[in-house]
């Protein structure tokens, strides 16, 4: 019973990625009154580069060709860690949060390798930016978890969501405000949306995430592409699991089960249309103001740490 | 006397590396009697390796005992703590030693190559006689021997003055560090009347205050100058780099890890834990040495020295965990203190590991490409697959990704830090959790400077002619090199059968504490992530895809040079400017001709980095003492009355002391 | 109890945590505009103590002081900014001394200390510690904005910040001031307001900018 709803859970992070863009960007569309694609449009797209034949650099080397299945696989084990519906997760009590951070890291550590195999400068641009902004984010995304995990006493996921679900969700304490502030910018800048690198942009001297992708073409493509809406909800899913997990389904109450996908969906709806709201509102920021961006959410999480001292008595 | 089977092989260990392989070579300088050293030292390593598993996984102590046979008490003896730490001088040794023969045959000259290996020979037994001493004496005397030999090897790799210079400053730092650990060990003298370790440890316990706190600053001094802590890592970035490969690989590899061994022994197995502030004392300097490590790392161009500071970040690493280890010992958590205390033996291993790997990887790279600066190489993945490979391993390994033995040290340091929380004291409460934050930080750098590295090396296009022609390596080095990443990806995906020996260690030198559960749950989830990634690939790969060569995309140009490519220089860019201030980078833009600014004809950018704190801070001392030689000088006349002289008068102030004392 | 009951013990609970908030996000806004608009979210939270405070102890005149708060620094005061900046045609940054990474973690060492300070009282002080922590933290912001803010804008608004600060401080330990009082001091901050206007706007006038920085050329 419940590896089958470990299962559905991945099942349900890996194949409803490709709708969360999607979804985000109809609302953006909305926002801006135009009509927008349609949301099966991501589908049709990677059943398209999946057929397609694969272009390669001439200077490329198995690196190249490695670096986005390395990167599928590891934002695959990522969403084994991320209780949807359920408060376990297939790799929910075993593994902690940061192996999942870890598992990010190792996927965009190839995806740049494969950026610099291209010989091109915009893959080095893309590779050389994304150095920059994950290094700088993983401090304030470890310190933000760390601060909840110190509140649950746990380090996993399923504990840390089991324990805010015990939770009054009015007694609102100042570790889970900073927390979740500082986790949600660090997000915007992991899964590369507005203030820090903009996903739909084209012009190759602003992009990090599309710089690196740009030599690849075909399956290769379709897999990065794909990999990264699943790291996009998988990131959402893991906001919702860890500050507002009410209505999911735990052993205490099974038969939520049923109610609980339901309710996930409007959770993420929620995030959704806040983020297409960010990202109408809000212009680029400039390269070198990302570090005062992720400066800032360092300091939150930091805060957040500091804080659980107060709270825990 | 019986020998168990594992003290013959030690004797034999022993007696290969100090006597048969040296003399070997040295008396017959002919090709078959250097191959039969080589063999010789390769095999004993094979052999070390096989007792120091017994040992470890195993409770079984070697002892040999020379107190007889010299006039000093010099016993040599393996306990699990040794033992850990000779398999990994063994095990790693192997390797490089397989890679050496290739390398030193290219590189030097008939003659000077059996001086080599004498040396090199040499300095592994110098450096297994410090893990194994089980006296004061001997542990001097391999610590000692360990420093001369490594300088005798950086100066038989060439002669200039700028390489006089640094080995001078070399020296001099391992001697400020070999007397603070001469130190430590006659701070015991008065309370354990003997320095044989037995004695030591049994009188550790009853130390005063004062003294404990002493030897915790003198061990601290020592151990750090030698693992290379900032601020007294100033040697490690000089001496490294010009070392020749294998022998730098020695160095970062295995001699750093002598000083977590002596530092580990003092601490924790002497003493049980210091002052309370002893932790804290180390955490920060082990934060401030990571990071800084890791930020001077990224700054660099040239492979080797670029390495080098990534050992400090790594040393900085370690100490995070020996620091942890030790606030949890002071705070009376001996559960939490085992977890860091495995965390940090743990990285150690694996350090020796990748760094050694990194090392001898470089080597392959500048024999091949006969270049070591960044900006000159290129494309080498496409010209030498399987070096690229092991390197590539070992970048993962050393940035602490998932699935490569570096992560799984990171990940329980992580651990112990995490479980810093549930400490009484308020003061560990908040520090060690945030601690998390500074490894975070230091990890993702970590991550960003060897994606340069890797990826300015191994991918894109050569930047220079001698990267456009390189080929694989030979196939000796090719050996050691796919021995090393084979041991960094087996430690990274199955940690668990180095972790339940490690974990009875710290039992062993912590008494009371359980078996931390992290370390059996990340030995449990680590084969299932692999086995995920493994399926993912087995997919992609059935999936059949037509391929096609296709130009890179040149905004419509007719091709790309490599010099349209990224360089090293540029991929750091954006971290050199964010932490502009960590680097004070002296810039001088030069306009040609001067006096028409408005129509140069050529302008010419230089940005150095300086090390404004490094000499602020050792300017006192140095000038001290150059005033303090300048005032001794007067001492020497030269005149041999005066010499009598003194030699007069300080037998008359002797006996007049002698007379007052009673 | 009933919901407005409820409510209120849930703003005099929680919202010192979103004061925190705002005077971290006020340490990062790099407009003067999101300046403003962060005062006036940070006096709406506190009138909203006001009058929670002025329900669950039935004290009356506390309700009009509450509305004070609200018309003066929630609708008036912002207003008086912008009408103010839109007639010195300033430009829109706060030109701060320090980066907003800088800043934020001053600003969270501010939190810190305060919040130790208060803690050291215990129990000496018989008031909760979460909104007295942020008081403090208050007044510290206010003072540090006014330090590392060369826009003359922006330190009038570094001072309102400290002065919610000490009116934060009062209310909890003595449920505010008496109302003649209270309202006294609002007069004074209008003022003192007109005034610091009158004069940045003579300043802009003569110099042309509002870089308080450049005035030392001044000195003579």
């Amino acid at each position: 019973m419940k590896i089958t709803l470990d299962v559905i859970q991945v099942l349900i992070l890996i194949l409803g990625a490709p709708l969360v863009p999607a979804i985000i960007a109809r609302l953006k569309a909305l926002l801006q009154r135009r009509r927008g694609a349609s949301l099966w449009r991501p589908y049709a797209e990677l059943f398209k580069l999946l057929r397609k034949e694969e272009l390669v650099p001439p200077t490329s080397s198995a690196v190249f060709r490695l670096a986005p299945v390395v990167m599928f696989g590891a934002t695959l084990c990522v969403t084994a860690f991320v209780p949807v519906v359920h408060v376990s997760a297939l790799f929910g009590s075993r593994g902690d949060f940061f192996l999942l951070v870890y598992l990010l890291a190792l996927g965009r550590f190839f995806l740049s390798l494969g950026a610099l195999d291209g010989g091109s400068a915009f893959g080095g641009m893309g590779a050389s930016r994304e150095a920059l902004v994950s290094s700088l984010a993983e401090a304030p995304f470890l310190l933000g978890l760390v601060a909840i995990a110190i509140l649950a006493s746990h380090a996993d996921l399923a504990s840390m969501v089991a324990w805010t679900l015990q939770q009054d969700f009015f007694n609102i304490s100042a570790v889970h405000i900073l927390a979740f502030t500082s986790l949600a910018m660090v997000i915007l800048a992991e899964t590369g949306r507005m203030p820090v690198d903009n996903p739909t942009t084209h012009l190759e001297l602003t992009m990090i995430h599309e710089g690196m992708a740009l030599e690849y073409s075909g399956p290769s493509l379709a897999l990065i592409e794909w990999a990264s809406a699943i790291k996009l909800h998988a990131m959402l899913a893991l906001l919702i699991a860890l500050f507002f997990p009410w209505g999911i389904a735990s052993a205490s109450a099974q038969r939520g089960i049923f109610v609980a996908p339901l309710i996930y969906c409007g959770k993420i709806g929620v995030l959704m249309i806040l983020l297409s709201m960010i990202e109408s509102a809000v212009a680029k920021l400039r390269m070198y103001l990302v570090p005062d961006f992720l400066g800032v959410a360092s300091a939150l999480s930091a805060l957040a740490v500091i804080f659980t001292m107060w709270v825990k008595r | 006397m019986q020998l168990a089977p594992a003290e013959i092989g030690f004797v034999f260990l022993l007696a290969s590396l100090g006597l048969l392989a040296p003399l070997v070579i040295m008396a017959r300088r002919t090709k078959t009697a250097r191959a039969f050293a080589i063999a010789l030292i390769v095999g004993s390593n094979v052999v070390g390796c096989l007792v120091a598993a017994v040992c470890f996984w195993r409770e079984s102590h070697a002892v040999v005992d020379l107190s007889s046979f010299t006039p000093f008490p010099f016993a040599l003896g393996i306990d699990r703590l040794s033992a850990l730490f000779l398999l990994l001088i063994c095990a790693v040794a192997v390797p490089v030693s397989i890679f050496a023969v290739s390398y030193f045959d290219k590189h030097h000259s008939e003659q000077r190559r059996s001086w080599m290996w004498a040396f090199y020979s040499l300095f592994l037994l110098s450096m297994i006689v410090v893990v194994t001493a089980s006296t004061g004496f001997a542990f001097l005397i391999g610590w000692e021997l360990m420093t001369l030999l490594s300088a005798g090897l950086i100066l038989m790799e060439g002669d200039s003055a700028e390489r006089r210079h640094n080995v001078f400053i070399y020296l001099l730092m391992m001697h400020v560090s070999a007397a603070a650990v001469a130190a430590c060990f006659f701070l015991f003298l008065p309370y354990s009347h003997s320095l044989s370790f037995g004695a030591i440890r049994a009188s550790g316990t009853g130390l005063p205050g004062g003294v404990r706190a002493t030897i915790c600053l003198s061990a601290f001094v020592g151990f750090g100058a030698k693992a290379g802590l900032i601020p007294l890592h100033l040697w490690l970035p000089r001496a490294h780099p010009i070392a020749p490969s294998p022998v730098s690989a020695l160095m970062s590899g295995i001699m750093l890890k002598m000083a977590v061994y002596g530092f580990v022994r003092f601490m924790f197995d002497f003493l049980g834990g210091g002052p309370w502030w002893c932790g804290y004392v180390v955490l920060l300097a082990a934060a401030v040495t990571g990071l800084l490590g890791i930020l001077y790392a990224i700054a660099e161009n040239d492979l080797k020295r670029l390495l080098a500071y990534s050992s400090v970040e790594n040393i900085g690493i370690i100490f995070l965990g020996l620091g942890t280890s030790l606030v949890f010992l002071a705070h009376g958590a001996p559960l939490g203190a085992a977890l860091a205390l495995v965390a940090a033996l743990f990285h150690t291993f694996n350090h020796a590991f990748f760094k050694s790997l990194l090392f001898l990887g470089t080597g392959a790279i500048s024999n091949s490409a006969h270049s070591v600066n960044l900006n000159e190489l290129g494309g080498l993945q496409r010209r030498m697959p399987l070096t690229g490979a092991a390197v590539l391993i070992g970048c993962c390994s050393i940035a602490g990704l998932p699935l490569f033995n570096g992560f799984v040290s990171e990940w329980l340091t992580f651990r112990s830090l995490l479980a810093g929380s549930t400490l009484i004291d308020t003061k560990a409460q908040i520090i060690l959790p945030l601690m998390v934050g500074t490894l975070a930080l230091i990890g993702g750098l970590a991550a960003a400077c060897f994606v340069k590295a890797f990826g300015t090396a191994f991918l894109g296009r050569p930047r220079s002619t001698g990267a456009e022609h390189a080929e694989e390596a030979p196939f000796g080095m090719c050996v050691g090199l796919v021995l090393l990443g084979a041991g960094c990806l087996a430690t990274g995906i199955f940690p668990g059968f180095l972790l339940r020996p490690l974990v009875t260690l710290a039992q062993v030198l912590i008494p009371g504490a359980g078996v931390p559960e992290e370390t059996l749950s990340i030995a449990r989830i680590l084969p299932w992530t692999a086995a995920i990634l493994l399926g993912t690939g087995t997919l992609v790969a059935l999936f059949k895809r037509r391929e096609r060569v296709a130009r890179t995309w040149a905004c419509g140009l007719p091709g790309l040079s490599s010099r349209m490519q990224y360089t090293s220089t540029v991929f750091s860019k954006p971290i050199r400017f964010i932490f502009a201030q960590v680097y004070r980078p002296d810039r001088k833009v030069e306009e040609l001709p001067a006096d028409e600014p408005y129509f140069p004809v050529s302008i010419s950018y230089r940005s150095v980095r300086t090390t404004s704190y490094e000499r602020a801070l050792y300017r006192p001392f140095v000038e001290v003492f150059v005033s303090l030689a300048y005032r001794l000088r007067r001492l020497q006349t030269g005149n041999i009355q005066v010499y009598l002289l003194y030699i007069f008068l300080a037998l008359v102030s002797l006996l007049t002391f002698l007379r007052f004392q009673r | 109890m009933g919901l407005v009951g409820l409510a209120t013990e849930k703003i005099l609970s929680s919202f010192s945590v979103f004061l925190f908030l705002t005077i971290l996000l006020l340490a990062v806004a790099r407009r003067i505009s999101t300046s403003v608009l962060l005062f006036g979210l940070q006096s709406a939270i506190i009138a909203a103590e006001v009058l929670a405070t002025a329900f669950q102890e039935k004290l009356p005149e506390v309700y009009v002081v509450g509305g004070l708060v609200f018309v003066i620094k929630v609708v008036m005061i912002p207003r008086a900014f912008f009408i103010l900046a839109k007639r010195l045609k300033t430009v829109r940054d706060v030109k701060a001394s320090t980066t907003p990474t800088q800043s934020v973690f001053i600003v969270a060492v501010i939190i810190y200390l305060s919040y130790t300070a208060v803690h050291s009282y215990g129990g000496a002080v018989h008031v909760p510690d979460d909104p007295l922590a942020a008081a403090v933290s208050l007044i510290l912001t206010g003072a540090f904005l006014m330090v590392s803010r060369k826009k003359a804008l922006v330190q009038m608004l570094g001072l309102l910040v400290l002065e919610n600060g000490i009116f934060m401080a009062a209310l909890i330990t003595t449920f505010g001031m008496p109302l003649v009082i209270e309202i006294g001091i609002f007069f004074d901050i209008l003022m003192g307001l007109l005034l610091m206007g009158i004069f940045t706007f003579r300043i802009s006038d003569t110099f042309e900018h509002l870089d308080v920085s450049k005035l030392r050329r001044l000195r003579g």
